[in-house]
């Protein structure tokens, strides 16, 4: 097998949430078995933002910084572009090299551990692993009762850390389980029950013949999960008992997470120090791989899946957009998608700059020096993305530029801060900025002093290219 | 150099026209400006006029449009753009024109319809006078950004939401004075701070309107002016500064600096302070803007704006009566006319014809015109020349 280990672990899913409960208010029943609350990504919020916090945090773990990789892969279901290779601008918000090689894999809910297993296959390294993913369907549907959101990312380098010590794949066509239509983000599926079941545990079970995996004894076992049920019917063909499907699984707090559904459950399960996991993955059409991962020293992992505000039926609709109104008349500030290119650094990266002449930091680098009005080139600094807010305010509906109108039409008003982002030796430079991940109701008012740290989300979205760049959220420190 | 002085300036009705385009708006205010004067169109050597550009609708060469359409057709004409601040501007213009020796008359104005473009058109056409590529793309519009700056001086100072409410109170009721107000009513204390939310702390009525509106002032070299006018009106003091156009790269966030370069070279031209001011008219797009005003050009020290306002010294019967016309908030903030507008105050209380709004003959008033949320200022103080005995019902007779 591969020379290279997991050493790092990552895994983000979105703080909002929806109880099984709000579903069977709304539809009179709940069609998802074994989720009792799922994920729900923020409407600034995608795989591609959702990829950037998990590999953030992957790499924290790691002691890796972005610009060490020399590959990365991206992998989801639902990117926010059909064609167009996102794992490029995923690799800009991390920092990687243009020379690393950079990949995305798509079409099946299997595509996370196909990422994984062609990066163990690679001979380059560092290697970084992303799945993330947010399907959805027809809202009576039982797949959208059960689809979820979340994003786990692995570290792969030389070191000690987890190795897969065996890996099996198995194909078999069946067509119509679970598919979606070329033009379409709505997942369906013939729901043939038993037709379903067979292929899964088919599937399953050829892919773990093929690992050479019979009684595999482990603590451990990463199972996609569709919905809350469907992996424990894999514990036969596995050779693994319910109770190791349930200690690692996140289904029933997330939701289907699709491609990163068995990554989440295999995330977990290494940071909580599991040795040895079996991980099997499905996908529709059907395929299946199976890993035996074996754990040689502890895998530092940096895992922040923790949900903590509720959602109503109808405020899951407005996040999902299924109440958005007709885009707003008047246009929105026209910067031209070159001019936000030239400023991708400070929005993917905060990279800030630092005057040679009196030592002052600015943001965006360009310009004369605020501080001393020297007329300057720059050295770059990225910030460490945590700050302390010096000025406030929240914008209501109506009160923002048309650019954020959709926005606000799914997830209500937002605050804008100027915040003095710290420098990384001290020093501070301001930027204002979107505040998201806040809700006064919830997490009490933001003020003048209140710290802060920078994620990448949307930003906004004009002639169809969606902007991401950095916003701030509340911080502990 | 030669002294400029105002010798006539009118302004249009400020609201919602649906009725009048932008040049009848400024026909208005043009006629309105010649009333009173010998100032015949002949008369006018060049026009500089500020916009923003009417909601889009003419970008390019507003400023003959307007002309041409007064009858001034063939004179140098000159569109002037510096957002909110626009015909502010466009008066410092036409003084340096007059000063310069290059005119004896200048018709210094502004126009701006923005009642008929859709409420996102006019986010639009607002938000693209601040700093876009960052603090728009955050989220914010002008509101936005005025209530980040009421953040921190609350933070700073302890300025309160009633103090914020104080400047509704008092402008609504003078603007109940005027008839050319948009929002001729009054408004309690309660009212302005309970009313609801626009961008925290700003409430509805801590923020002006949209407005239709135009404003003209005819502006004449010393050589010249007494053949237009026994109302003698000088421009004792301009002064004009610019600043970082998004706030975050400004020194401070509870001040507009540009405000301050402005007052302080425009007092320092006219050899006054402003213990010598009698009124004055300051940019109060938003609450929070008036009470950084009073403390940028020097009515008190800074944090003190709140108390200050509080105190009644800026009400008509205070010490420093401040926006007697109303201001943006009662009055109306036709951006592009603004400037021209706050001068057009300023002139009628200097010549007495400031109606059931004249102060006991005032000698010097201050205009104090702000451009987006302070990348640019411009002040202008004012002095009357002329005597007050020969002022009978609001009209010079001497």
């Amino acid at each position: 097998m591969s020379d290279l280990a997991i050493t790092g672990v990552g895994a983000y899913a979105p703080r909002l949430r929806i109880d099984a409960d709000a579903f069977a208010e709304a539809w009179g029943r709940f069609e998802a078995s074994g989720v009792e609350r799922k994920a729900v990504a923020e409407a600034d919020e995608d795989t591609l933002t959702m990829a950037a916090a998990a590999a953030g945090r992957a790499l924290d773990a790691a002691g890796i910084d972005g610009d060490e990789l020399a590959g990365l892969s991206l992998a989801t279901t639902t990117p926010p572009l059909a064609e167009e290779e996102l794992v490029v601008r995923l690799g800009s918000m991390l920092g990687a090299p243009g020379t690393a090689t950079h990949h995305q894999f798509t079409a099946s809910t299997r595509a996370g551990m196909r990422a994984l297993a062609a990066a163990l296959d690679a001979e380059r390294s560092p290697m970084l692993v992303v799945a993330a993913d947010c399907p959805r369907a027809e809202p009576p549907d039982e797949r959208e009762h059960a689809a979820g959101a979340g994003a786990a990312a692995f570290v792969l380098t030389p070191g000690e850390g987890a190795r897969v010590v065996a890996h099996g794949e198995y194909t078999t066509p069946r067509p119509g389980e679970r598919f979606r239509e070329s033009g379409d983000d709505r997942v369906q599926g013939l729901g043939v029950t038993s037709y379903d079941r067979a292929v899964f545990h088919d599937a399953l079970a050829g892919a773990a013949a093929d690992a050479g995996i019979d009684e595999p004894d482990v603590s451990a076992a990463a199972v996609q999960a569709p919905d809350g049920k469907r992996p424990y019917r894999a514990t036969g063909p596995l050779g693994v008992d319910s109770e190791a499907i349930q200690t690692c699984a996140t289904v029933q707090d997330l939701g289907d997470t699709g491609a990163a559904s068995v990554p989440l459950s295999l995330a977990r399960a290494l940071a909580d120090d599991h040795d040895r996991v079996l991980a099997a993955a499905y996908g529709s059409g059907a395929g299946a791989d199976v890993f035996l991962v074996e754990t040689e020293t502890p895998v530092a992992a940096e895992l922040a899946i923790e949900g903590d505000l509720d959602l109503s039926y109808p405020e899951y609709l407005r996040r999902r957009g299924d109440l958005d109104g007709q885009d707003p008349e008047g246009g929105g500030a026209y910067v031209p998608v070159p001019t936000w290119k030239r400023s991708l650094a400070q929005r993917h990266r905060l990279v800030a700059g630092r005057c040679p002449e009196c030592g002052a930091l600015a943001f965006p680098p360009e310009g004369a020096c605020t501080d001393c009005g020297a007329l300057v080139q720059y050295d770059a600094v990225t910030l460490p993305g945590h700050g302390t807010v010096e000025a406030v305010t929240r914008i209501g509906r109506g009160g923002a530029p048309p650019e954020f109108a959709t926005q606000q039409v799914r997830s209500g008003a937002f605050g804008v801060v100027v915040v003095a982002f710290d420098g990384p030796d001290g020093g501070v430079v301001s930027a204002p900025a979107q505040v998201t991940d806040h809700d006064p109701e919830a997490d009490g008012e933001l003020a003048v002093g209140d710290r802060v740290e920078a994620v990448v989300r949307r930003v906004y979205t004009q002639e169809n290219v969606t902007r991401y760049g950095f916003k701030v959220r509340p911080a502990d420190d | 150099m030669r002294d400029a002085y105002v010798v006539g300036a009118g302004q249009s009705d400020f609201g919602s026209f649906p009725d009048e385009s932008y040049r009848s708006l400024f026909r208005s205010a043009f006629e309105h400006a010649l009333d009173g004067t010998a100032v015949e169109p002949d008369d006018v050597d060049e026009a500089t006029i500020g916009t923003l550009g009417v909601g889009g609708r003419q970008l390019g060469l507003p400023g003959p449009a307007v002309t041409e359409h007064v009858g001034l057709d063939g004179i140098p004409t000159t569109r002037v753009e510096n957002a909110c601040a626009a015909s502010g501007y466009a008066v410092r213009q036409g003084v340096q024109a007059i000063r310069s020796g290059m005119a004896d008359l200048v018709l210094a104005g502004g126009v701006e319809v923005m009642t008929d473009v859709s409420s996102d058109a006019v986010r639009y056409w607002l938000g693209v006078s601040g700093e876009t590529e960052w603090e728009r793309l955050s989220g914010t519009t002008f509101a936005g950004v005025y209530a980040q700056m009421a953040s921190a001086h609350m933070r700073e100072y302890g300025t309160t939401v009633d103090q914020l409410s104080h400047v509704a109170v008092k402008n609504h009721a003078n603007g109940a004075k005027n008839p050319h107000a948009q929002l001729g009513f009054e408004c309690s204390l309660e009212d302005a701070s309970s009313a609801p939310t626009v961008a925290d702390p700003l409430t509805l009525y801590h923020c002006c309107p949209t407005t239709d509106g135009a404003a003209a002032v005819l502006l004449a070299s010393e050589d010249a002016v007494d053949r237009f006018t026994d109302a003698r009106v000088r421009v004792a003091g301009v002064g004009a500064g610019s600043d970082r156009v998004g706030l975050f790269q400004r020194d401070t966030y509870s001040g507009v600096p540009a405000s301050r370069r402005a007052a302080d070279t425009a007092y320092e031209r006219a050899g006054a302070g402003p213990e010598d001011l009698d009124f004055a008219e300051v940019h109060d797009c938003f609450a929070i803007a008036e009470l950084m005003a009073y403390e940028d050009i020097g009515l008190c020290e800074r944090g003190e704006a709140g108390p200050y306002i509080a105190s009644g010294a800026t009400r008509p019967d205070g010490e420093t009566p401040v926006n007697t016309s109303g201001g943006l908030k009662s009055k109306g903030h036709p951006i592009g006319a603004t400037g021209a507008g706050q001068v057009v105050e300023a002139f009628d209380q200097l010549t007495g014809g400031a109606g059931d709004r004249q102060l006991d003959a005032p000698e010097v008033g201050l205009t104090h015109n702000v451009g987006g949320s302070g990348g640019a200022a411009v002040v202008h103080l004012l002095e009357r020349e002329h005597d007050w005995s020969d002022v009978e019902d609001g009209e010079v007779t001497a």
